[in-house]
């Protein structure tokens, strides 16, 4: 086989060799069509797409900014500027130690759904392995899901009081039964060949759950937890009405009792921006954890 | 004329040495029937073949004729209705190391480096680490990809994948080698390219194949014997040792077709092939 690509480098270069000379000059640069800014499979760079998606955030602002202006001098509490909500969370930061709200805020947001990908990783793992399993189990847990997460309030009101523990069990049963069946989703994308294929190779069950199927079905796994923890968000308020003493919610349950509106517009303001954060430190996790998937052809 | 070697003294050493029951072909299929949809489909109608040891047997038939079921069968992933499969005389009841695959979707763990897939049957199997390094250098090299060994699949040409999965597939050391069309989704250079470097690597590794291809002209080449099937249900119209090559492997695609009796041999197939279609229409 050698020789033959030998041979065949070979020709190629007597080829050039006739070719050379005055090698002919390079043609016109091509002058592309333009662009539609919605064009079909058109093109986005990354400084591009970072641009538009600050300019959309940006008019976002500009729309509430000029909402308030256009609001009647009376009726502006309702509505305060964004100004008045940046100044407001300030204030709170400041003087009222919102610090170990937001901080609470985001410890039972992350315990809980800790606790949710506990209970939905393995369960959704061997669901999506073993069918007898599903035929079992998945009815019931598909079945939970149709259940409202806020009815569960007054039930855990009664078991557990207005204790830390309520709350993280709303936030778990809130999002739990929906992450296990996507999960379950995931597992079953797996293509059937990639587990053949381990059997072939004298894969063991275990191995084939663990070292294939997990492994294949990972970063879809870990995209099913970015979308749901983004659900267990907004849960975040429902959780913390029931007695609130403390957590983004609370204040803004206090907020309300004083018809402060720009203490709750400041509480929704915080709680997208740190849905944002969450979301984007799950997808820097993707990026590290699985290298092969930023390899596109 | 390069040829390879003269496989038939080596067959009965090779058998001998891995322990095999003497007389008890490596691969045996006793009148196997596979039936699907509880009988309302034949895909294979009551077929009974021996495996020759160290041969290369091409499956050939019309597309739907229950070539991969067959494989599939031989490889453990399905269980026929009746008959029973054997290899070297225990009925096959599941998928084993020693029966490696290569199918025809391309099914490198995209996770893992190019090495780390050629290295997994090994891991599997508990293979010490230092062996399985050197074992993935030396497949890696009979397929011409050590240069890629820690590039990840995706990064990969389709025929360049196909070299991974068989390059995989070799390292794990299987006595058996099913190939499903292995090159079926090729581009005609890289099919051909692959033939050549398959032949290379059987005639040094020297083992038993069985090869589905749809390509006649690939099943003469690389074939020792084809069968041909029938169309749906799948029966073997003709079993075709390829006597005219007179046990010799060719290192090169041309050299075969200038062969005494090649030219025969494929008018023969592509006969065989066009009444088994027309039999469809008609
Ligand atoms: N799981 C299944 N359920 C029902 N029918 C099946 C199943 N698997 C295969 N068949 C049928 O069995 C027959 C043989 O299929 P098989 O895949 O073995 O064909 P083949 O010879 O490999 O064809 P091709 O050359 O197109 O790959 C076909 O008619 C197919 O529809
Ligand atoms: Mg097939």
């Amino acid at each position: 086989m050698n020789d033959t690509q030998q041979s065949i480098s070979g020709s190629e270069a007597v080829t050039n060799a006739s070719l050379d000379g005055e090698a002919p000059e390079k043609g016109p640069v091509f002058k592309q069509p333009k662009e539609r800014f919605l064009g079909l499979r058109g093109s986005v760079d990354r400084t591009q797409s970072m641009a538009l998606g600050l300019l959309g955030v940006v008019a976002f602002f500009v729309a509430w900014e000029v909402a308030h202006i256009l609001t009647p001098e009376n009726q502006q509490k309702f509505l305060p500027s964004v100004g008045q909500v940046v100044g407001k969370i300030t204030y709170l930061f400041a003087e009222k130690g919102y610090v170990a709200d937001v901080a609470k805020s985001v410890y039972r947001i992350y315990v809980s759904f800790f606790f949710a990908c506990l209970f939905a990783v393995p369960l959704g793992l061997f669901m999506g392995s073993f069918v007898k399993l599903r035929a079992l189990i998945n009815p019931t847990v598909g079945g939970l899901r149709y259940l409202p997460a806020a009815s569960f309030v007054p039930l855990l009101l009664v078991y557990f009081g207005p204790t830390d523990f309520a709350k993280l069990a709303l936030l778990f049963l809130g999002c739990v039964f929906f992450l296990t069946a996507l999960i379950l989703d995931n597992v079953e994308a797996v293509p059937k060949e990639l587990v053949e294929s381990a059997q072939t190779m004298g894969a063991g069950r275990w191995h084939i759950v663990f070292k294939v199927t997990f492994r294949s079905a990972a970063p879809q796994i870990l995209d099913s937890m970015r979308n749901m923890i983004a659900v267990s968000w907004t849960y975040l308020v429902i959780a913390e009405i029931v007695a609130a003493t403390d957590g983004i919610g609370a204040v803004m349950m206090r907020g309300a009792r004083f018809l402060h509106v720009d203490i709750i517009m400041g509480g929704i303001l915080t709680i997208g921006v740190l849905g944002v954060l969450t979301d984007i430190s799950f997808r820097i996790a993707g990026h590290f954890l699985f290298p092969y998937m930023r390899v596109r052809r | 004329m390069a040829i390879l070697a003269d496989n038939t003294e080596t067959l009965q050493q090779t058998a001998n040495e891995q322990g095999a029951v003497p007389g008890e072909p490596p691969l045996r299929a006793d009148r196997v029937t596979k039936e699907y949809l509880n009988g309302a489909r034949v895909a294979l109608d009551n077929i009974s073949i021996d495996i020759k040891e160290n041969q290369i047997t091409a499956l050939i038939g019309p597309s739907g004729c229950g070539k991969t079921t067959l494989l599939r069968l031989m490889a453990g992933l399905e269980y026929p209705t009746y008959g029973n499969v054997m290899v070297y005389g225990e009925p096959v009841l599941g998928p084993g190391p020693e029966r490696g695959m290569v199918f025809q979707a391309y099914t490198s763990f995209p996770w893992l480096t190019v090495r780390e897939n050629v290295q997994h049957g090994m891991e599997i199997q508990g293979v010490s680490k230092d062996e399985q390094r050197d074992k993935a250098d030396h497949f890696l090299k009979l397929v011409h990809l050590d240069e890629f060994a820690n590039a990840y699949p995706a990064e990969l040409s389709g025929g360049m994948k196909q070299r991974v999965a068989i390059a995989r597939t070799l390292a794990q050391g299987p006595q058996l080698l099913l190939l499903d069309e292995p090159f079926g989704a090729l581009d005609a250079q890289v099919t051909w390219e692959m033939e050549e470097m398959a032949v290379d690597i059987i005639e040094r590794e020297s083992k038993t194949v069985v090869l589905v291809t749809h390509d006649i002209q690939e099943a003469i080449y690389l074939a020792d014997r084809i069968l041909f099937f029938t169309r749906q249900p799948g029966k073997i119209k003709a079993d075709m040792p390829m006597e005219f090559k007179k046990g010799r492997r060719f290192a090169k695609k041309e050299d075969l077709l200038v062969e005494p009796g090649y030219v025969e041999m494929e008018k023969r197939l592509y006969t065989m092939m066009r009444e088994e279609i027309q039999g469809r229409i008609g």
